[in-house]
C-alpha cells in the first residue's frame, strides 16, 4: 500500500467534502474509488472501516472517515480526514442556511434546488450499486447481490430499523463464508 | 443559550443516532418544544440546507448551531458532529489483527452490502419527494447512470442538474 504525506490526504478529503452531494453513502462510494484508484487501502480494510462506521453513533461516513484516515497515517490521519470533510463543507452549509431564508420563495433558487434534489437521489442509488460492483470478483456475485437485496428487502418490505439489518447481515457473513 | 450547553444538547442528539437525520427528533425536541429557541421552519431551513449542500446529512447541526448562536453556535454544531466519529478508533485498536481473519473480513464484507442495500432503500421515500414532474425524473435516472457505470464525479452531475434547473425555469 502506498503511504501518502498529510497534505494530500488532507486534499482528497477536503475535495470530496465539498463535491460530493447526496449524503454520507455516495461520500463512502466516491472515496473508495479514490482509495483504490491511488493504492491507500485494501478492500478488506476498507470493508471493515464500512462495516464499523455502521455501528459507531453519530454520522456514520464521519466515523468511516476517522477509520480510513486512521488506517492510512494513524492518528494524525484520522483527525486530518475528519476535519478536511467536514470544515469546508460546514462553511457551505452555514452559507447554504443563510441562502435558504433569503431564496425560499425564489421560482430560480427553487428550479434549482428540485433539480439538485433529484440528482441527489440519483447519485445515491448509483453509489449504493457502485459500492456493490467495486467488491465483487469475476464469478462471486451472488453473496453480494443476495445481501444487498435481502438487506434492501428487510429495510423497505418489512420496515426493519438500519442496526438490526445491519446484525442480520452479519450473522450471514459470519456463517457464509466466501471460499 | 450557553455554548457549552449548545454543544451538550446537540451532541446528545449526536451520539444517541446511527445515522445523519436520525438525530432529528431528539433536536427537534430539545429546541423546537422544550426550548423553543427554534421555530420548526428554521429546523426545517437548516435540514434543507444540509440536504442541498455537500456532504454528510448529518451536517444539519452545523446549521442548527449557526441558527441558535450565529458563528459560535456553528462551531459548537460541527463540533458535536464530528465528536462522536472518534469512537471508532478504540474499535479498530481492539480489533487489531483479528480484522484479518476471513470470518472476520466476511462479516465486515457482508455489512458493506447490506450498507449498500439499506442506502438504495432510503433513497425510495427521497425519490418520491425528489420526482416532481418528468424532467425531475429525467434527472434523476441520468445522474444514476452516470454515477454507476459511467463513473463520473459527482460534481459534474449536480453542476450539469443545476445547469438544467435554471434552463427549464427559463422555459
Amino acid at each position: 500500500m502506498a503511504r501518502p504525506r498529510i497534505t494530500a490526504l488532507t486534499r482528497l478529503f477536503a475535495r470530496v467534502g465539498v463535491t460530493v452531494f447526496g449524503g454520507g453513502d455516495p461520500t463512502i462510494a466516491i472515496l473508495q474509488r479514490e482509495f483504490y484508484r491511488r493504492d491507500w487501502l485494501t478492500p478488506e480494510k476498507f470493508a471493515i472501516a464500512f462495516g464499523l462506521a455502521r455501528l459507531t453513533p453519530g454520522t456514520n461516513v464521519l466515523a468511516f472517515c476517522a477509520a480510513a484516515g486512521w488506517y492510512i497515517l494513524g492518528l494524525g490521519g484520522a483527525l486530518a480526514a475528519v476535519l478536511a470533510i467536514t470544515i469546508p463543507a460546514s462553511v457551505l452549509v452555514v452559507w447554504l442556511t443563510r441562502a435558504y431564508d433569503l431564496t425560499a420563495h425564489n421560482r430560480v433558487a427553487l428550479s434549482v434546488a428540485n433539480a439538485l434534489l433529484a440528482a441527489a437521489v440519483g447519485t445515491m442509488i448509483g453509489a449504493a450499486v457502485l459500492l456493490v460492483r467495486t467488491q465483487c470478483k469475476p464469478g462471486r456475485w451472488l453473496r453480494p447481490v443476495a445481501i444487498s437485496t435481502g438487506a434492501f428487502l428487510l429495510a423497505f418490505v418489512v420496515r426493519l430499523s438500519p442496526l438490526p439489518v445491519i446484525g442480520i447481515a452479519a450473522l450471514v457473513g459470519f456463517f457464509w463464508v466466501e471460499t | 443559550m450557553n455554548l457549552a450547553v449548545l454543544y451538550l444538547l446537540l451532541v446528545k442528539a449526536t451520539l444517541t443516532s446511527f445515522s445523519g437525520l436520525a438525530s432529528l427528533p431528539v433536536v427537534r425536541n430539545d429546541f423546537v418544544v422544550r426550548r423553543q429557541v427554534l421555530t420548526d421552519r428554521q429546523l426545517n431551513a437548516a435540514v434543507a440546507a444540509g440536504r442541498i449542500g455537500p456532504g454528510p446529512l448529518g451536517i444539519y447541526v452545523v446549521s442548527v448551531g449557526y441558527l441558535v448562536d450565529g458563528a459560535p453556535g456553528a462551531v459548537a454544531g460541527w463540533l458535536a458532529m464530528i465528536t462522536p466519529a472518534f469512537l471508532i478508533i478504540p474499535m479498530l485498536r481492539f480489533l487489531g489483527a483479528r480484522a484479518e481473519q476471513p470470518r472476520a473480513r466476511a462479516v465486515a464484507r457482508a455489512v458493506l452490502f447490506a450498507g449498500a442495500g439499506l442506502m438504495a432503500s432510503a433513497a425510495v421515500p427521497l425519490a418520491r419527494d425528489a420526482i416532481a414532474n418528468p424532467l425531475s425524473l429525467a434527472i434523476l435516472v441520468v445522474s444514476f447512470m452516470l454515477i454507476a457505470a459511467a463513473r463520473i464525479d459527482s460534481l459534474w452531475v449536480m453542476l450539469g442538474a443545476a445547469l438544467i434547473g435554471l434552463i427549464a425555469f427559463r422555459f
